[in-house]
């Protein structure tokens, strides 16, 4: 198998090619990434993904990673049915 | 052999434990009072307890503390449920997911 | 309502539930998992004494301990929101919303995962997912297996599986790529080993220290590693054999290895399938910081901890008030250090509070803590003490006592 094929995120399925790819072609940020590759976006809210996305930022753009957490976090940090929020 | 470690040199023997019955996915199968879905499963030789929803690569345990979801199962009709994280009971209807159709999908062309 | 909400039922929770709980706060815990204990569930380990320190007892002791103190414990709830209210803080959990003028996160840590291709087959899975399906489930994770990932925990835990009758064939590095760090690399993978030798006492680690005082030392013991690797407790440690692949068609089936150069690289023509249906892999912790984000805790980057941990002051307060934190949420460190946390995160939360009369108590835990570390047989990173050093540093900045 080719090593760029591999998976990273696992819930979108998208590949570590797909992620160079994306960061090289546009030097962005971890959450520009995640929103042009959906990687980090499926239903573990990127907790397995996560330091992987950070990685391929600190190596394509030479980003240093800062006291900020570059992927921001957003409620619900657990996929959750409508009935747990209210409805019916 | 049984997949069930009862006997353990530091941890002790396990004792009588309850039997429970469930189904995944209509087959039916046996568990212990206090294991967890993915484990009954497992003791049974079941390693697959999903589909990716649109690739439909089969999927397991992964991280087995509820952070990854990559167990999730239909539990009593209820879904997204952690295999890992949910203690068998007895008469529980497990089902695994499905691929399911995604007609939005960028670069697809829609049929029909 | 409750004085204090805890989330995370593990050695720091529980701990800290019963130092509140004991200065007469009422104390609830909730944890998404479906018993207490934490990470503490699954941990077994040899002291240098020769007695063995079973995380499971620790776990029951602490509960009940709780329990009797009066802490209401919930377990099998998963919380998905935090907020800051007038006068504390709102927590959306699957069993309803909780208020508490305190609240403590103790949340714990997450594996860093380490992408290999193949590994979403079902059969590969963390190495603490082995862990738990071992010491907590009793169910074999298979018949064979390959751990990839040479550290501190996985060898830990290797030894777990081999103990409980699980046969681990060999331990190797996962294959160098962009997400890979340094996990990859055998120089570094040595390395990383050998600083915390003093602290593992094991045939494998004595072996190591005495080759290993200096870097062309270190470079030599690499690059004349034996194939077969060296056995530590009969489990072949192969520091120059790389996973290219874990094969299989519905599930695992073998690993597709090969030999590497002491910097990571793949040797042509050395690569085999090395037969296995369970694949264990093992990236280290990250702390689990998630609820700390959406309150709006500020973080900080420390790499000795572990990652982005948020700031918090000696006595576990961070600047947001009512909000504190305890165990790997602050730093990867051992289950001890974290308990001790917890300690001192329920005395602080105490004397916020108003109720606690003795303010030494506070010290005296701190030192505790300090004295933990320094005693602690696992540690993680050898650069804990100046990690915590520049998180109070900050945390003094950021809150300006």
């Amino acid at each position: 198998m080719d090593s760029h094929q591999l998976i990273v995120c696992r819930c979108e399925e998208v590949t570590l090619a797909d992620l160079l790819e994306t960061a090289q072609a546009y030097q962005c940020t971890g959450r520009e990434l995640k929103l042009r590759t959906r990687a980090g976006m499926g239903c573990c809210g990127g907790r397995t993904c996560r330091t992987l996305l950070d990685q391929i930022i600190v190596q394509t753009t030479g980003q240093v990673p800062s006291h900020t957490v570059p992927l921001g976090y957003q409620p619900p940090v657990r996929p959750i049915s409508f009935t747990t929020l209210g409805g019916r | 052999m049984s997949q069930r470690i009862l006997h353990h040199p530091v941890l002790g023997s396990l004792n009588q434990r309850k039997t429970l019955h469930f189904t995944f996915n209509e087959s039916s199968y046996t568990a212990y009072e206090g294991e967890t879905i993915a484990a009954a499963l497992l003791a049974s030789g079941v390693r697959t307890l999903r589909v990716h929803e649109e690739k439909g690569t089969p999927r397991g345990i992964y991280c087995n503390i509820g952070h990854c979801y990559e167990c999730r199962v239909s539990v009593n009709g209820v879904p997204t449920v952690r295999a890992c994280m949910t203690l068998v009971q007895d008469g529980m209807e497990v089902t695994a997911g499905t691929v399911l159709p995604t007609p939005l999908k960028k670069g697809d062309v829609a049929h029909g | 309502m409750d004085d204090v909400l805890v989330i995370g039922a593990g050695p720091a929770g529980l701990s800290a539930a019963i130092a509140c709980a004991k200065h007469g706060l009422s104390v609830r815990v909730v944890d998404e998992f479906y018993r207490s204990g934490g990470r503490l569930l699954g941990q077994l380990h040899q002291e240098p004494d020769g007695s063995w320190w079973n995380g499971i007892d620790e776990a029951a002791r602490l509960d009940q301990e709780a329990r009797s103190a009066g802490v209401e414990i919930s377990a099998g709830v998963s919380v998905y929101n935090v907020n800051r209210i007038d006068n504390g803080w709102e927590v959306s959990t699957t069993a309803g919303e909780f208020h508490a003028p305190m609240l403590l996160l103790a949340t714990g840590a997450s594996e860093t995962a380490v992408p290999v291709p193949g590994w979403t087959l079902p059969g590969s899975m963390s190495i603490g997912a082995a862990q738990v399906m071992t010491n907590v489930q009793r169910v074999r994770v298979g018949q064979r297996g390959v751990v990839i990932g040479v550290n501190i925990l996985s060898v830990a835990i290797a030894r777990e599986l081999q103990l409980a009758g699980v046969k681990v064939d060999r331990m190797i590095l996962p294959p160098s790529s962009a997400v890979t760090g340094h996990a990859g690399n055998p120089e570094a993978v040595m390395r990383s080993l050998l600083r915390v030798a003093h602290l593992a006492p094991s045939p494998f680690i004595r072996w190591g220290s005495q080759l290993m005082k200096s870097h062309w030392m270190q470079r030599l013991g690499v690059s004349l590693y034996p194939a077969k690797g060296f056995s530590m407790w009969d489990i072949p440690i192969q520091l120059r054999t790389g996973a290219l692949e874990i094969v299989g068609s519905r599930q695992v089936e073998g690993v597709r290895v090969a030999r590497i150069t002491p910097d990571g690289q793949t040797i042509p023509g050395t690569e085999e399938v090395i037969p296995a249906d369970f694949v264990c892999i093992a990236g280290g912790l990250s702390p689990l910081a998630e609820l700390a984000a959406i309150a709006g805790c500020p973080f900080a980057y420390v790499p000795s901890l572990g990652g982005h941990v948020p700031i918090h002051d000696e006595k576990m307060r961070t600047p947001l008030p009512g909000l504190f934190v305890a165990g790997n949420i602050t730093g990867i460190e051992s289950a001890k250090v974290a308990m001790a946390q917890g300690s001192l995160a329920g005395l602080s939360i105490a004397s916020t509070h108003g109720v606690l009369s003795d303010q030494s108590l506070i010290q005296q835990a701190i030192h505790q803590v300090e004295y933990v570390r320094q005693k602690a047989t696992i540690q993680f990173h050898p650069e804990i003490s100046s990690g915590r050093a520049i998180i109070s540093q900050m945390a003094t900045e950021c809150m300006g006592i």
